[in-house]
């Protein structure tokens, strides 16, 4: 898959999710798939959108959210899968764009590899991994981590430098808040 | 060994929080601020143990996102776990965030390591444009949590910064 293509399964299988896209591939999928859509795009903050996500699911039980990330961004942030795991909202999704490499700093390769739904696993989380978009629509009924793999990576075209104060009214305007 | 003993000033603290309509909290654990996170459970208020103090921002900015209040707790340690999620989302994103924080690195101090961030968060908030209050005396703790609160509202991030001088929570042999 390319990163859109992982984005465009998730707008199809659960269409009226509220997308979390971390800065950087994510952000840019989000808004060109969505044409800008009142979806949370982080334009900073490197580690914090799946916390994000978890955030915004919590606060409504009534909306599924789905944090789109990069396995850089994973990383950076990774112990947040252990308060999901204690937390265990049924209306997170974390899907895991996994190629690989720091895309958005120009490929720089992660230090080991991704292991996102290995990780989720012990900690007693549904998890999948997912090579194509069937995959990815299965998983996206059953898990709450995907690691979906990304074999190519193609810059979805849209900045990732989003107006952080839209984002928030847009969100709110969305949610009613 | 360490004995924790809640300072009287930490109930109403909490009620503060409470009454003054936030929807949850996101806190790392620390001693001083024990009592305000039992007396939040005790009122039913839902209280997050995460792992990481930015990953509390990041929460409390996805329930601000969904137009709610999300209190941070954290020792001051943690502000420097903190700065790019306060400098690149919560700030920006006028996302706000109010913050407690329990100091270390102040008078009476006997910890080395607790000592240049504790001295810094005061300008390092600052420095993000974010007003901290500092309060030394229990009397204190109440306005300064509605302020704060408040503040929060508007899309104001402060943070409340509880001295040494209150006492509760430390007592270290």
């Amino acid at each position: 898959m390319i990163a859109a293509e992982v984005v465009t399964t998730i707008t199809k299988a659960l269409p009226d999710a509220l997308l979390v896209a971390s800065l950087g591939t994510a952000t840019s999928a989000v808004r060109a798939v969505t044409d800008d859509g009142p979806h949370v795009s982080i334009a900073g903050a490197m580690g914090g959108a799946v916390a994000v996500a978890l955030g915004l699911a919590d606060a409504r039980p009534d909306v599924t959210v789905v944090a789109v990330v990069g396995d850089g961004e994973l990383l950076m942030g990774a112990s947040t899968l252990w308060s999901v795991a204690g937390i265990r909202p049924q209306n997170l999704v974390v899907v895991v764009l996994a190629d690989g490499v720091y895309s958005i700093t120009g490929g720089q390769p992660l230090p080991a590899g991704c292991q996102a739904a290995a990780v989720a696993a012990a900690l007693g989380l549904p998890s999948a991994t997912a090579d194509t978009a069937a995959e990815l629509a299965e998983a996206l009924t059953t898990a709450t981590v995907i690691e979906a793999t990304v074999h190519e990576r193609v810059w979805p075209g849209p900045s990732p430098f989003v107006d952080p104060h839209a984002v928030r009214l847009t969100v709110r305007s969305r949610l009613g808040a | 060994m360490t004995t924790i003993t809640a300072g009287a000033w930490a109930a109403p603290a909490a009620d503060a929080l409470v009454d003054a309509g936030i929807d949850a909290a996101a806190f790392v654990p620390d001693s001083r601020l024990d009592g305000i996170v039992s007396r939040l459970l005790e009122r039913e208020m839902v209280v997050r143990t995460l792992t990481r103090e930015e990953e509390c921002f990041a929460y409390a900015a996805g329930r601000s996102y969904a137009g709610q209040v999300c209190a941070v707790l954290l020792q001051c340690s943690g502000l420097g776990n903190s700065l790019n999620a306060l400098g690149s989302l919560v700030v920006p994103g006028g996302l706000g965030i109010p913050m407690v924080v329990s100091m270390r690195g102040t008078l009476g101090e006997t910890n080395p390591a607790q000592m240049p961030i504790g001295v810094a968060t005061p300008a390092l908030l600052n420095a993000l444009g974010i007003s901290s209050f500092a309060v030394r005396r229990p009397d204190e703790v109440v306005p300064a949590v509605e302020g704060v609160v408040a503040m929060a509202r508007a899309g104001i991030t402060a943070a409340v910064l509880l001295e040494s001088e209150i006492g509760g929570g430390r007592d270290r042999g």
